[in-house]
C-alpha cells in the first residue's frame, strides 16, 4: 500500500511537510501539470474537515481596514486580458499580485512585451518575476538585455528592516550553491554585470535574502527569503 | 533521554505534544532565534460549532469577481476568526498570522474570477488559500528553527502506541465524518504525525522533536499514514 510519485507530492504538499523549495516548485508546476493540480485538489478536500478542529481566534479589529486600504481604490475593472487596457494593467498593483499568485506573471510578460515594446530596442533573452514567498506579492522583475548582463528593475518595494541588507543571489540547477549578485536598495535599479559568472540558463534561481547589514558574512544566504522566481526564456 | 520521557504521566505528556511545556521556537524572522511560548489562544480546548445561518460563499465569490468589495467584507465578517485560527496555529505568532491573512484575502479578492465552483466549495478555497500562505510563510522562514536531526535519528523507535492520542484533545470530531473513521483506523503514531503536520504546520523534523520518535519512524509513519488514509477515503 503507497501512493504513486504524484499522489505522494501532492499529499505531502497539502499536509504542509514539505520544504520553501519543493512548495515553491509545485505551486510552479501546478498550472501546467493538471495531474498534479487533481490530486493537490483531491487531497485539499479530503483534509479540509480537519480544519474545524482549529479554534476560531479573533483578529484585531484593526485587520479589516488594513485590507481595505489595500484594495484598489474603485472597484475593479475586469481581468488583465480586457483589450485596450494594457497600461492600466501594467501599472495595477491588483493585477500583478493576480499575475503572481496565479504563476502567471512571466508567461503575461513574455505574451505581451514584445507587441507593446516594452523593453525595445534590446530584446531581452529573460525574465524573472520575483515574488514573495507567500506568492501574493511580486517584487522585483529580473530582465536580461544580453546573457552577460542583467537588470532588476522594482515593482513593489518592500521595505528593509532596521540594520539589515537585502542580498540579490542566483542559482542555477547545476550549481551547488546560490552566488551572490550583491546587494541591492529597495526601490531602486540597478544592473549587474555576469561576467564572471556562466551565461543565464532557463529556469535559473533568483532570489532576494534580508541579510545582516552588508550583507551576508558566510557568502551564502542565511536570512529570509524576500523574494524569489525562476528565469523564463523570452 | 527518551525512556525518561516516556516515563511522563501521560496527561502531562499529552499537554507537551500540544506544545504546552515546551517553549515553541518563534517562526517570524524579525525574532529570529528567540523562544516563546506558545500563544496561549491556541489551545485545543472545545470549538464552538460554525455559525449555522446559511452563508452562500460561493456567491460572495461570484461578487467579488465582478468588484464588489462589500462581499469580500461579509466573506472577511463571516470567516475572519475561523480562518485566523488556522493560520495562528501554523505560524504561531499573531502579527505574523494577521499578514497572512491580510495577503490572503487580497488574493481572495484579486482571484476570485478563477474560483471555480465546480471543483470545490468557496470556504474550502478561501480556508486554502490562507494555509498555503501560512505554510509558505513558516517554510520560507524556516533557518530560522533550530534542529539537532542527528540526535533525533540516534533516538529510540519510542512505543508509537504509547503516546496519547491527539485526536482525544478535540471535541468537534462528529464534524469530521467519514475522515473521522479513517483517522480511527490509523494507530496512534501515524495520527498525530498527519494532526500535527496539517494543523500545526509541523516539519518531520518538528514532529519529531514533539513525539520524541526518529526522524526516519516519523518519515514512514507520515507516508503509510497518508496512503492508509487514501485507500480509506476513496
Amino acid at each position: 500500500m503507497s501512493l504513486d510519485e504524484t499522489q505522494q507530492l501532492a499529499a505531502d504538499y497539502v499536509l504542509g511537510t514539505l520544504s520553501a523549495g519543493q512548495r515553491i516548485e509545485v505551486e510552479e508546476r501546478l498550472p501546467r501539470d493538471a495531474m498534479l493540480r487533481t490530486a493537490v485538489q483531491q487531497w485539499e478536500a479530503k483534509l479540509q474537515p480537519l480544519t474545524q478542529l482549529v479554534e476560531p481566534v479573533e483578529p484585531s479589529p484593526a485587520l479589516w481596514q488594513r485590507i481595505e486600504n489595500s484594495l484598489p481604490a474603485k472597484p475593479r475593472a475586469v481581468p488583465a486580458t480586457k483589450p485596450g487596457g494594457l497600461s492600466h494593467w501594467w501599472n495595477s498593483v491588483a493585477f500583478w499580485r493576480f499575475a503572481a499568485a496565479t504563476g502567471f506573471a512571466a508567461a503575461s510578460v513574455m505574451a505581451i512585451a514584445p507587441t507593446v515594446g516594452l523593453f525595445a530596442p534590446a530584446r531581452p533573452q529573460f525574465m524573472v518575476v520575483l515574488v514573495a514567498p507567500q506568492g501574493t506579492s511580486p517584487g522585483w522583475v529580473v530582465q536580461t538585455s544580453s546573457a552577460q548582463r542583467l537588470k532588476l528593475i522594482p515593482v513593489a518595494p518592500e521595505p528593509v528592516p532596521a540594520q539589515r541588507s537585502l542580498q540579490f543571489w542566483t542559482k542555477a540547477d547545476s550549481w551547488s550553491a546560490p552566488v551572490s549578485l550583491g546587494l541591492v536598495e529597495p526601490g531602486k535599479p540597478i544592473e549587474i554585470p555576469l561576467d564572471q559568472l556562466p551565461p543565464i540558463q532557463p529556469n535559473q534561481l533568483f532570489e532576494i535574502t534580508v541579510e545582516p547589514y552588508n550583507g551576508s558574512p558566510t557568502g551564502r544566504p542565511t536570512g529570509p527569503i524576500q523574494f524569489i522566481g525562476r528565469s523564463v526564456q523570452l | 533521554m527518551p525512556a525518561g520521557r516516556r516515563r511522563v504521566a501521560p496527561a502531562s505528556r499529552l499537554r507537551q505534544t500540544l506544545g504546552y511545556h515546551r517553549r515553541q521556537p518563534c517562526r517570524v524572522p524579525h525574532r529570529r532565534g528567540a523562544w516563546c511560548p506558545i500563544d496561549p489562544l491556541v489551545r485545543p480546548t472545545p470549538v464552538p460549532s460554525n455559525d449555522p445561518t446559511p452563508f452562500d460563499h460561493n456567491a460572495a465569490l461570484a461578487a467579488c469577481a465582478r468588484g464588489d468589495q462589500s462581499a469580500l467584507r461579509r466573506l472577511y465578517e463571516r470567516e475572519n476568526r475561523f480562518l485566523m485560527g488556522v493560520a495562528l496555529r501554523i505560524v504561531r505568532d499573531r502579527a505574523a498570522a494577521e499578514d497572512v491573512l491580510h495577503d490572503a484575502f487580497m488574493a481572495i479578492w484579486n482571484r476570485a474570477n478563477t474560483f471555480d465552483p465546480h471543483r470545490g466549495e468557496g470556504r474550502g478555497w478561501m480556508c486554502s488559500i490562507v494555509r498555503n500562505g501560512a505554510l509558505s510563510a513558516v517554510r520560507a522562514s524556516a533557518r530560522t528553527v533550530s534542529v539537532d536531526e542527528e540526535f533525533l535519528d540516534e533516538l529510540q523507535d519510542a512505543d508509537p502506541q504509547a503516546a496519547p492520542d491527539m485526536l482525544d484533545a478535540f471535541s468537534m470530531r462528529s464534524t469530521l465524518g467519514q475522515l473521522d473513521h479513517c483517522l480511527e483506523r490509523l494507530d496512534v503514531a501515524k495520527r498525530n504525525c498527519v494532526l500535527l503536520a496539517y494543523l500545526d504546520g509541523c516539519t518531520h523534523t518538528e514532529i519529531a522533536e514533539r513525539l520524541s520518535a526518529p526522524l526516519g519512524s516519523v518519515k514512514a509513519w507520515i507516508r503509510r499514514g497518508m496512503a492508509s488514509l487514501k485507500e480509506c477515503l476513496a
